[in-house]
């Protein structure tokens, strides 16, 4: 059974707008890191959303990593999801980063040492080391987005959803977020990053899913992904910078920078 | 020659309450017309740059200003925000900030600058009308501004602005949450403008996409501008490389040992890797 599983989900928003079109959004995803690609308004935030049990489908079933959404609060889904929205803003609201970090594993009632481990290791991981004093909002957007991350890490959840981490980070900030994800990828672990940065998608992370309108219409190796010219126009992407050199100067296809300086030197 | 579009003398600012400053040493002059690329990592003071620029620090950041920011000649102590931004429009780094909350559709979130600076409105309807078109958002004028997807409302954000027409904009990472073709289409958009004679100074950390756009760029550290000049001549500079990063096209040939000065655009990346190594 795949790690996480949406069949024939459908979807609107009070609004009216109809997000997934018939028969419904069908998506399966093994552990490992996936990246979820698409233009503005696919659907991508929606079905992140629809993960976690924060929004409800009309009709059609989702699965996480065993649990059925559509029976679980979201309070129980963030025992095993740790998410972060795309607007870190919507989520912060602790007076520190440590307390805002420490908040998740605390509302869990995770046992007093796997909440200092576990909120140690996110603040590590995410850069935050010394600033576990300062108020979130003294913080520029792009930190704030790393304590949103620190704080879905800090729990040790088996499924990690990010929407847009890439968001306003500069290049340093991308290789940490790259080592990140793709440690917790090698732990075995469910990671999905939405993003339109296609570097970084070739960079670290070895499925992708492409939705357009709604729908999905790639979903495999990312090495594969930017092939389909007219999909990638129709979706709104444009192929990695590598990707573009390789192809301007004869290469077979490269995703990444590695891939390409092997290709370039045989 | 014209007068100069932005211009910081020996700036310094420290926002209110704040132990040190966030920017320091800042002499930056930027002539009318230019389009000119700010990149720097994180606290580097690039978005402090773009509120000093507006006047929003000191004038509703509070906070303490040394030196002298003049923009289209007149110093940003001496004009209130409001009557700035007739000619002048600063994007936020996150559009959010920048939506009024006042209006309940987008078309008319996007006439809300014009009206508030008393624009006739059949000028307002034309600009309204052209702003949502350059930036994609047509379909979307009856919508509200609060139900937008993230992407969506940064380029509201960026309609909002247009409709103001100014003479220098301001962009603080202006495609951060867009889709890479509507990225390229909003860049399109700014060429045209920047053929058209506005000034554009953009904060932006995809180096790849400041290489192709920007004839010029502004490096900055720790609030500090490390380096001024040439796309070429900026990321060839090894404390550059080290404490801002490189374009993807540098770092290849960085790694592929290819001889310096090394590519920051596609088309030379693409000769350099053609060129046998001799
Ligand atoms: N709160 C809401 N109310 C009504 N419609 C909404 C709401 N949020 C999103 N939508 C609409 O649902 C569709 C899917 O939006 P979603 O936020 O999932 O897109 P996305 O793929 O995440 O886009 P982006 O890349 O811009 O973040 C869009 O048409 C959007 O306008
Ligand atoms: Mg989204």
């Amino acid at each position: 059974m795949p790690d996480i599983s949406l069949e024939k989900v459908l979807f609107s928003y009070p609004g009216g707008v109809e997000v997934y079109p018939e028969p419904g959004l069908t998506l399966a995803l093994e552990s490992g890191v996936t990246a979820l690609v698409g233009e503005n308004g696919a659907g991508k935030t929606t079905l992140t959303k629809l993960l976690i049990g924060l929004l409800r489908p009309r009709s059609g079933d989702i699965n996480v990593a065993g649990l059925d959404v559509s029976k679980t609060t979201v309070a129980a889904m963030a025992k095993t999801v740790g998410y972060t929205f795309q607007n870190p803003d919507d989520q912060l609201f602790e007076r520190t980063v440590k307390a805002e970090v420490t908040f998740g594993p605390r509302v869990l009632k995770r046992p007093p040492a796997d909440v200092e481990r576990g909120v140690a290791a996110a603040i590590k991981a995410c850069g935050l080391a010394g600033k576990e004093d300062v108020h979130p909002h003294d913080l520029g957007l792009s930190e704030r987005k790393w304590v949103a991350i620190a704080s879905a890490l800090a729990s040790e959840p088996s499924v990690v959803v990010l929407d847009e981490p890439t968001l306003g980070q500069d290049y340093p900030s991308r290789q940490r977020l790259r080592e990140l994800v793709m440690r917790l990828g090698s732990e075995g672990k469910i990671v999905l990053v939405v993003t339109h940065d296609m570097d970084f998608v070739g960079e670290a992370c070895p499925t992708t899913v492409v939705l357009s309108h709604g729908a999905v219409r790639y979903a495999g190796p990312t090495s594969n992904a930017f092939g389909d010219r007219a999909l990638l126009k129709e979706a709104g992407i444009e192929p990695p910078h590598v990707t573009e050199l390789a192809q301007a100067i004869g290469l077979r296809q490269c995703v990444n920078e590695a891939e390409f300086l092997a290709t370039w030197r045989r | 020659m014209s007068e100069p579009a932005v211009v910081f003398e020996d700036v310094g600012y420290a926002y209110e309450e704040a132990p040190h400053e966030a920017v320091s040493d800042i002499n930056l002059r930027i002539e009318a017309g230019e389009w000119v690329g700010v990149t720097g990592p994180t606290n580097a003071g690039k978005s402090t740059l773009c509120l000093l620029a507006m006047g929003l620090a000191p004038h509703f950041f509070g906070g303490k200003l040394r030196g002298k920011v003049t923009v289209l000649g007149t110093e940003s102590r001496a004009i209130k925000v409001i009557e700035r931004s007739t000619d002048v429009g600063l994007l936020f780094q996150n559009p959010f900030t920048q939506i009024s909350g006042a209006r309940e559709r987008v078309h008319e979130e996007v006439a809300f600058g014009p009206e508030c600076h008393g624009v006739a409105p059949a000028e307002i309807e034309a600009r309204v009308g052209e702003a949502m078109d350059l930036v994609g958002i047509s379909a979307l004028a009856a919508r509200h501004p609060l139900d937008l997807s993230g992407g969506q409302l940064q380029r509201l954000a960026l309609a909002s602005l247009l409709a103001m027409r100014p003479k220098v904009l301001l962009l603080d990472e202006p495609t951060s949450q867009l889709d890479p073709a509507g990225t390229a289409a909003i860049f399109e958009v700014l060429s045209g403008l920047h053929q058209s004679g506005i000034t554009i100074v953009m904060v932006e950390h995809r180096l790849e996409t400041l290489c192709e756009l920007c004839p010029r760029i502004v490096a900055m550290v720790t609030g500090r501008i490390l380096a001024d000049g040439a796309p070429q001549e900026v990321f060839n500079r090894e404390v550059v490389q080290e404490r801002v990063g490189l374009p993807v096209y540098t770092r290849l040939a960085r790694s592929a040992a290819l001889p310096a000065p090394r590519p920051v655009r596609l088309s030379e990346s693409a000769k350099a890797f053609r060129t046998p190594i001799a």
